[in-house]
Parts: structure tokens; sequence; C-alpha cells
């Protein structure tokens, strides 16, 4: 893969896969518009990392499509690189094109995570974030896998049952009584195994009866007025149609990956943002300040990191390593330190403890930074995003 | 199962603790339930306990229990989802899914709405029986699900996005460590009091299993005010599994202590009333320890001296498991109508050391009373005995 030099290409072309290499960059004639305007636009930032910010920022305040364009644009390589190692590492059905796609859809989750304010490396935070929801969508896959339709039915949330169903093009009306229909068959089907739950078989007839007149007590109270009765036969139907919907959902459409954005997106983007928005958001020199202040405070970070680290015992900082520089599974580190892969998790969760406790008095006392919930919560993403950096080996940009 | 175990838990990210589900967790619910999907329900909610508990309370130097005494959950699980637990001040209800997505946090609407079941912290548990783990999922507080939440009607229930939740549960511990000051409760409506009458008709309404759903079949407020009474939603449990009433006296005397208050603590003393002290004649027929501030006392059931056959008065006594030791100052011991209303002479006080406490009552039969002790007593719940 060719990496992209030019400020204007790297947040305004998307990756385009042939069968399942990188074959080359493709533009965005609207994002390339937009960047170059800004970059016109006077004497403004000139490194990547300054024009992340800047995008976040927008992102953050307007939830601007743009803004998310431009940023799903400059996190293309991050997550080509991350879902290629995935797919290396793996060893999953799953395409690295499919991985890709996987991870890219979800930028949205990975900004809101994102809390630029102790830190300014959208980039290897990116990294790690993209690292999971690859990992976390391949665990909800297989899982989905094993289970039989019956199952399934009771490992989907009700969230993800009204969903699936909305985008079968559902109607609202119609949906309702799915769920309602739903309801009465987990309440009333629920099988006798306590191990054995993905293999849940078809209910028995009468089972089928049972949950009709149940549904059917309960839409003259839950449903609008007016909603028919439903047969067991009925009912089964639905049943079915909700556990192929909620499947099929687990799985995300492929996207055409020659169109990263779709023509009505981005015919509905405009090249700037609307409104005042970006005078008030941003003056370059405003920005400026707050990339160099962040780049002092992220030094200070790491060093406070490095030397809490250094003082964790050698186990203890394996762990670590072998986590966060993504190389090797749960399980493997569990091998090669001969413990069981609960204590791996409940290891790691108790030394990202200790870690978020050391920085956060460190925050109080140093850069007295009122220290809340809400700022203790973004600190622990921090410590994720600086520890993947930490540990990352130059197996990505080598590549 | 190690197979399934295998192929799945390695992919899992950490920032989200993974625990194991302990062998012992995956025995059948101890008791009965209306409906098959009641009875996972309480499976759950048992497994995620025996597999949440023993960590917490590993892992945290303050102080973990059980907010309820385990014989209660069943009287819960057979209408609501979730576990309530204290770390140290702090109250979590855990919410166990099995939603393999994991999109939202669903929370009865009964774990926020009811003022004595509110807690500070809503925990998304996702649990996978099969590949034998837990995985917490993130938390909110009670002030953001009820600010930030979207109720379901259709559900009564406040629902959450997991995007919406503090993935990282270090960052509870680390905030209560370091004092960070944060109320996590938002306000909740006082419930309106039920009438005894009432509350009958209700348990009666409520208590066919053929009802499947009973939260939803009356208002909230009032399903609310039955259900915080714990008396009453064990009785409510009771009916639902067509058991006979569990809390007659009169019943425990002819044939035996019920098995549900044999689980509270109930029995019938067979030799101690020959080692009565002179002092006491009176006959004990049933009675249960308490743990008053950390020390043992018993609280006996008998007739009073002055009953009659004509006029039965019944006395519950009240005295430290060690007849060597005193009652403290400041104890009290009280009796209450059903609807745990005072009434004339309920209330026997420690004003200087006794060696026992007592309130005669006369009760009529089939009229309901029910005990309380000033400080609480640990795990301390209202318990409708009938008379």
């Amino acid at each position: 893969m060719q990496s992209r030099q030019q400020l204007v290409d790297i947040f305004s072309t998307f990756v385009q896969f042939e069968a399942d290499d990188f074959k080359r960059w493709i533009a965005d004639a609207r994002l390339r518009r937009s960047m170059g305007k800004c970059l016109q636009d006077g004497d403004r930032g000139t490194s990547d990392s300054f024009w992340a910010l800047y995008w976040h920022k927008a992102w953050a305040e307007q939830r601007h499509p743009l803004a998310t364009a431009h940023i799903t644009a400059y996190l293309q390589e991050v997550c080509y690189w991350v879902a290629r190692k995935m797919s290396l590492n793996l060893n999953m059905r799953q395409s690295r094109a499919d991985l890709f796609q996987t991870a890219i859809a979800q930028t949205d989750t990975v900004l809101k995570r994102f809390n630029p304010q102790l830190s300014s490396n959208l980039k290897s935070y990116a990294e790690f974030a993209f690292g999971n929801i690859i990992k976390d969508t391949l665990r909800k896959n297989q899982e989905a896998d094993i289970c039989t339709d019956w199952a399934l039915l009771h490992k989907a949330s009700q969230k993800r049952l009204v969903d699936a169903l909305t985008n079968t093009g559902m109607e609202e009306s119609l949906l309702a009584t799915y769920v309602l229909a739903w309801k009465c068959y987990k309440e009333l089907y629920s099988g006798t195994e306590v191990r054995n739950t993905r293999k849940l078989v078809k209910p028995e007839p009468a089972t089928w009866q049972a949950i009709a007149r149940l549904y059917n007590t309960e839409r003259l109270s839950q449903l609008p007025a007016g909603s028919a009765t439903a047969s067991p036969e009925l009912l089964e139907q639905w049943m079915v149609t909700a556990a192929k919907a909620i499947r099929a959902f687990l799985y995300p459409n492929p996207v055409s990956i020659d169109q990263p954005l779709n023509s009505e997106d981005s015919a509905s983007l405009g090249d700037r943002l609307p409104g005042a928005g970006e005078d008030s958001l941003l003056t370059e020199l405003l920005i400026q300040e707050e990339t160099d202040q962040r780049q002092t405070q992220m030094q200070q970070v790491s060093d406070v990191l490095s030397s809490a680290i250094a003082q964790l015992d050698g186990d203890t900082q394996y762990l670590l390593a072998s986590y966060y520089s993504e190389n090797l599974t749960q399980q493997q580190i569990a091998q090669a330190l001969n413990i069981q892969q609960y204590t791996v998790s409940r290891r790691l969760s108790s030394t990202r403890k200790a870690l978020l406790k050391h920085l956060a008095q460190w925050s109080q006392t140093t850069l007295h930074i009122p220290m809340t919930p809400a700022v203790l919560s973004s600190m622990s993403t921090i410590i994720d995003e600086w520890l993947s950096a930490h540990y990352r080996t130059t197996e990505s940009s080598s590549g | 199962m190690m197979s399934h175990n295998a192929a799945s838990s390695h992919l899992l990210s950490l920032e989200q603790v993974l625990l194991e589900i302990p062998e012992s967790a995956y025995a059948q619910p101890s008791h009965p339930y209306s409906t098959s999907g009641a009875t996972r329900r309480a499976y759950l909610n048992q497994m995620t306990l025996d597999t949440i508990l023993p960590w917490l309370r590993a892992e945290q130097d303050q102080p973990v229990h059980l907010a309820r005494q385990s014989a209660t959950w069943p009287s819960i699980w057979e209408f609501v989802n979730g576990t309530v637990l204290t770390v140290g001040d702090r109250r979590l209800v855990l919410v166990p899914s099995e939603a393999i997505d994991g999109d939202e946090l669903r929370v009865a609407q009964e774990w926020v709405d009811i003022p004595a079941w509110v807690a500070d912290y809503y925990v998304a548990v996702y649990v996978n029986p099969d590949a034998g783990y837990v995985q917490i999922q993130g938390y909110t507080t009670h002030h953001h699900l009820k600010q930030q939440g979207t109720y379901d009607a259709g559900d009564r229930a406040y629902t959450l996005d997991t995007a919406d939740l503090t993935p990282d549960l270090n960052v509870l511990w680390v905030a209560q460590e370091l004092g960070l000051a944060e109320n996590p409760r938002a306000t909740v409506a006082p419930l309106p009091t039920l009438a005894i009458a009432q509350a009958h008709n209700l348990i009666e309404r409520l208590g066919t299993p053929d009802l499947v759903f009973p939260r939803q079949a009356i208002p909230f407020a009032q399903w609310a005010a039955l259900l915080t009474h714990d008396g009453w939603r064990k009785r409510l449990y009771e009916q639902r599994q067509g058991m006979v009433e569990q809390w007659s006296l009169p019943q425990w005397l002819r044939a035996g202590i019920s098995g549900m208050a044999a689980e509270f603590g109930w029995v019938k003393p067979q030799l101690q009333l020959a080692t009565g002290l002179g002092t006491r004649s009176t006959e004990v027929l049933v009675c249960r320890t308490l743990e008053i501030q950390g020390q043992p006392y018993t609280l006996k059931i008998g007739p009073s001296p002055d009953s009659t056959s004509a006029t039965p008065i019944w006395r519950f006594e009240l005295a430290p498991v060690d007849p060597a030791q005193m009652m403290p100052v400041g104890l009290k011991l009280r009796l209450l109508t059903e609807d745990l209303q005072g009434f004339e002479h309920n209330e026997d006080a420690a004003i200087a050391p006794v060696a026992s406490l007592y309130v005669d009552v006369v009760a009529a039969p089939g009229e309901g009373i029910v005990w309380a002790v000033e400080p609480t007593p640990a795990g301390y719940e209202p318990e409708v005995l009938r008379f």
C-alpha cells in the first residue's frame, strides 16, 4: 500500500480493494474540494494531526457528515492495517475487505469514544478501537452462527430486533405486533437446558398454542385497537421471519467499496460546514495552540504512564505488551504465563485500574484538571490509546 | 464445552472484564416460577450473581453484600430482571442479558422508580452460559438512565444504548477511591399507599399464573406499591406458584413451619422450653435469629401469660441469644399492621438494660401483623405473619 503524502489526499481519498488487496486510492471530489478550500484559506496547520483535530472538533460540535467523511478518509490507512493484521492473525472466513468495511463503518463509535481533551492522537486510538470492533463483530457472528433460529430469538436485544425488522422495511404498526409476539415467545418458551442454550429446538404445537393465546390476550391491552388475532401458525411464521432478520442484520451489508460515499450523502454534504460554524469553531491559531499544548501534555502523560508501567512486575508488563501489541490472543497470553484465560482478563482489568488511578491523581495535582467521572472515563480511553501506541510494533508502518 | 469456549472468547476485548461462571452456578433454580421465561430469568440472575459477587469481593477493599436475603430473590425474579448488591455504601443493580448484540441496557422500571429499589449504578452484564463466561459491558447512573434513557411504555423499562454507557467499570471504583463528588441519583416520586383490602384484591387478581405479565396488568404506581411491600410481594409470588399461605402462625403450629418461612429462618424450638429461666414462663412456639448491630438475638412468638382461650393474646419477644447478655439501651421492638401502620401499645423500648423486650397483641383470626426492630436487623424485610 502506498501511503498518502498530501494533506488533501489524506482527508479525501478512500481505499479501493481488488479481490482482497489494496488496489488504489480513489478520491471523493467533494471532499477534495472541501479540503482544498480549507488549505487555501490562509495560514493554517500543515500536519495531519492538526487537521484530524480540526475535523474531530467539527464533528463533536456539529455532527456534520462532512466532518465524519473527512475523518473516515483520514482513518482509511490505519483501518486497512488493522484489518490486514487481524485477517492474518485470526484466520477467519471473513475477507480482509469485509473486516475493513466492518470497522470503518463504526467510525462514528470511534469518534464518540475518543476524547481530545488530553490527547491528540486520534490515529493510535482508532487503531486500538478498530481492532476491538473487529474482534467484537467476529465474536458476535461466531456466536450467532452456532445458534439455532429459536435460540437466536433469545439472544437478541429488543433494540436489535426492532432495528433488524426496520431494516427489512417493516412498517411501525406491524413492528409492534412482532415485538409483542416475540415477548410472548420468550416468556413461554425458554427451553429447560441450563448450559446448552444455543441448540434450542422449535417449540411443540402445544407451546405455539399457548403463545398464541397469550398474544391474543395481550394484544388487547398492549396493541392499538383493531389489531387482529393471530393463529399459532402465524406466530411461528413471524418468529421465523424475526430470527432471519436478526441473523441477516448481524452481518454488515457489503457497502460498495468503490463508492465511499453514496451519491445521496455526497450531494447533501456541500463543500463547506454550514453557517457561521466554521468561524466560531476555529480560529486556526487557537487550534494550532491547542495542538501544541496537547502535544506537551501528551508527552507528560506518556512519561507518567511509562514510569508507572516500569514499576509493574514482569508478568504484568508482559501481559500488557502481549495484549496491546495485539500479536497474541488471550489464550496465547494465558498459555505463555501458565495462567487461566480468565486470570488474564482480571489481571489486565486491575492493572488498568491502577494506571487509571495513578494518571487521575497526577492530573489532579499537576494539571489541576477538575476530576469528574466523565473525565475519568475519557482517561480510561486515553490509557488504552496510549498503551496501544506504546506497545506498537513497527509492523504496520513497514507493511 | 471447551471448543466453544476456545472458539469465541479469545476474540473478546479486555476493556470489559471477562469472568468465568463457576460450575456451581449451573444448577437449576431451586424455586418454582410461573413461566419458563421467569425460570430462565432467575437462572441468569443467579448465575450473574454467583460469578460477579466473588470477583467483586476479591477486587474490592470495601465490603460487598447482597442487598437482599437470598430467599427473597424468587419473589423478585418472578416479575423482573435484575439483582441488587451493595459495594460500600453504593447500590448496584446487575442487569444480565443474553443478547449477543449487546446493543442496549434495558432496566425494568421497578429498579428505577420504586424508591426502596432505586440503585446508584446499573451495570449491563452479558451472560453466555454455553461458553461459560459473563462480561461486564458498562454501567450508568440512576440519574443518567432516568434523564437520558428512553422509556419504553410497552415494556415498562428504561433503555439506554450501550454506546452511551461508561464501558470501564474501573471508572466507578477509581471515582469512589478519589472521592469524586457526584450524586448518581435522580429524584423519584413517592408511591401511593395501598389499603389492606386493596392489596388483597390485587394479590388475588394477579395471583393467577394464567396472567403471564402481571406487572403490566395494572397501573405502575399501584403495581409498584404492591411490589415494594416485601410481605405482599412474597404472597403474590407464592400464590402464583399455587402455594398455600406460607406465613400463617396457626398453620405453622398445626403442620410445621412452611418452606418459605423456614428459608427466612423461622424454626420451632424443641427443647429450649425446659431450660427457660424461672422468670420466663412464656411458652415459645416459633422463633428466628436476628443479627442486630453484629449481635445475635432471638425473636420468639408464643401465647402471652394473659392469653385465654376466649381471647388469645400473642407475645412477640426479643432477647439476646446469650441469656447472660442484656438488651442494649435504645433497642426497640415494634409491631405494625399489615400495611405497616402503628397502633396503640405496639412498641417496647429498652430505656435501661433489660433481659428482653416484648409486645403483646390481640390479633383477629386471619389478621396480619408485621414485626420491626430498631436498629434494623441485617437483611430485614417486613413479613406479614397471619394469625
